[in-house]
């Protein structure tokens, strides 16, 4: 009982980070292929934002992604870089990149 | 609607002063200040304005791409290692060592969104300041009452008014002209043809001549096809329900992408792609002709033995090496990269 009610809380607090993650997947499906790899970056600013989304949250990461962006212009220097490491431990990741509450099994 | 107004209204400040100056600039010249063709001719100078204002960041480009030449053997060789393999992975680890060569040399052939980004406040600022106009509204700045009016009777062939969509000529809602009609009809399905074909041209020049034959496996490349048949479909929907004006500045804006795009893949070629092969060849035929060595043979002698097609341990971070032992084995056809490194619970 008390498992099932952690797990939907848990939806709850994830639930920003899924609704901004589906809208960066529909971007990078639709939008992204449309002008190809522009990004002077590895990951590319979506993936970033992506990423750091997951790892970070709606708004820790909406501010990485952002902080990215204006750091992405065609007078920075470009080259790795990668969202900071992030030791979560109360959620997965699916294969569509989207967060669950963790299996405690 | 009151803070994206805001962040236009400095642009629609610049483009009503753009737009004005040009118009009266070409009404000094002897045009029929009212007419349309001299709204559509400031129009175009504005798209010319705007266009040139990005042009130092494609200089940029072009200079960061003498810098790839140097390195495109390298490259070479980081694509031959990931030749065929389609896995996220693989497709991941190309990319990351692609973008550590480049960055090690100090040049980028990317010139990130930003270009992208900027047009389309302008696009957005030109339509607000459009619309306004057609409706006889005085603008921000120099678009002045009397300019507004003037702008709002302006017509093409003296039938169909710049600020007339499709969609308000065939519903009756735009008062026009005997024939008017028919003219704004004809006048944007042209546009949206010349628009269509124009991106269509742009886009597969990019897909079929400029990627490296591993972007064209991958499916990304796939998802750009289909696009390229999904546009056609926007822009219909734009000719619709878009002003003249505003179609007309987009059009003259695909028409100089498309140029800039047959320069940037004639003479800057991505590396592995098949413009550059071509453009290898044309330069082997100007230097025979020339009674030169081909090119890149002493480059050839003295290039260390690297060329072993076993898989060469590349190194990395500390973080990523401490990261690789972790890495739960993947489904190969999830190629998006975006599950995450860690996803699996440790325990």
């Amino acid at each position: 009982m008390t498992t099932g009610v952690k797990a939907v809380g848990t939806w709850v607090l994830l639930a920003p980070r899924n609704a901004l993650l589906g809208v960066l997947w529909a971007y990078r499906k639709v939008i992204s292929p449309l002008y190809g790899q522009v990004c002077r970056y590895h990951p590319s600013c979506s993936l970033y934002a992506f990423r750091a989304i997951q790892y970070h949250g709606a708004l820790r990461g909406t501010g990485l992604a952002a902080w990215r962006v204006l750091r992405c212009n065609p007078f920075s220097r470009g080259g790795i870089d990668d969202p900071p490491e992030s030791h979560h431990t109360y959620f997965d990741i699916t294969e569509h990149g989207f967060v669950r509450p963790r299996k405690e099994d | 609607m009151g803070a994206i107004d805001t962040i236009l209204w400095p642009i629609r400040w610049v483009i009503e002063a753009l737009l004005v100056g040009f118009h009266s600039l070409f009404e000094s010249w002897g045009l029929e200040g009212a007419s349309g063709i001299s709204w559509v001719l400031a129009i175009t100078a504005l798209v010319l304005v705007v266009r040139a204002a990005l042009i130092p960041v494609f200089v940029r480009q072009i200079k960061s791409q003498r810098r790839m030449m140097e390195i495109a053997p390298q490259l070479k060789k980081i694509q031959d290692k990931y030749k065929g393999k389609k896995d996220q992975f693989s497709r991941e680890a190309l990319s990351r060592e692609t973008m550590a060569l480049y960055s090690k040399a100090g040049t980028n052939p990317f010139s990130s969104c930003l270009p992208l980004l900027l047009q389309m406040p302008i696009f957005f600022g030109l339509f607000r300041v459009l619309s306004e106009a057609g409706l006889g509204n005085a603008g921000v700045s120099y678009m002045t009452q009397d300019l507004a009016v003037a702008f709002a009777n302006a017509e093409l062939f003296g039938l169909a008014p710049l600020s007339a969509t499709m969609n308000a000529a065939i519903s009756g809602e735009a008062v026009l002209a005997e024939g008017g009609t028919t003219a704004v009809v004809l006048i944007a399905a042209v546009m949206v043809v010349l628009m269509s074909g124009s991106q269509f041209i742009t886009q597969l020049q990019i897909m079929a001549k400029n990627q490296s034959e591993e972007m064209m496996a991958s499916p990304m490349y796939r998802q750009q096809r289909i696009l390229l048949y999904v546009l056609p479909l926007v822009f219909l929907f734009s000719g619709v329900f878009f002003p003249l004006g505003v179609m007309f500045y987009w059009l003259v804006s695909n028409f100089w992408t498309m140029g800039q795009q047959f320069l940037v893949i004639r003479n800057m070629p991505t590396p592995g792609s098949q413009a550059a092969k071509a453009r290898d060849e044309r330069i082997a035929k100007k230097r025979e002709k020339l009674g030169l060595p081909p090119l890149g043979e002493a480059e050839e002698e003295d290039a260390p033995e690297q060329t072993k097609p076993a898989q060469r341990q590349q190194p990395v971070g500390k973080s990523r090496a401490k990261k690789k032992g972790q890495k739960p084995p993947k489904k190969p056809d999830d190629d998006d990269g975006l599950a995450g490194q860690a996803a699996k619970p440790k325990g």
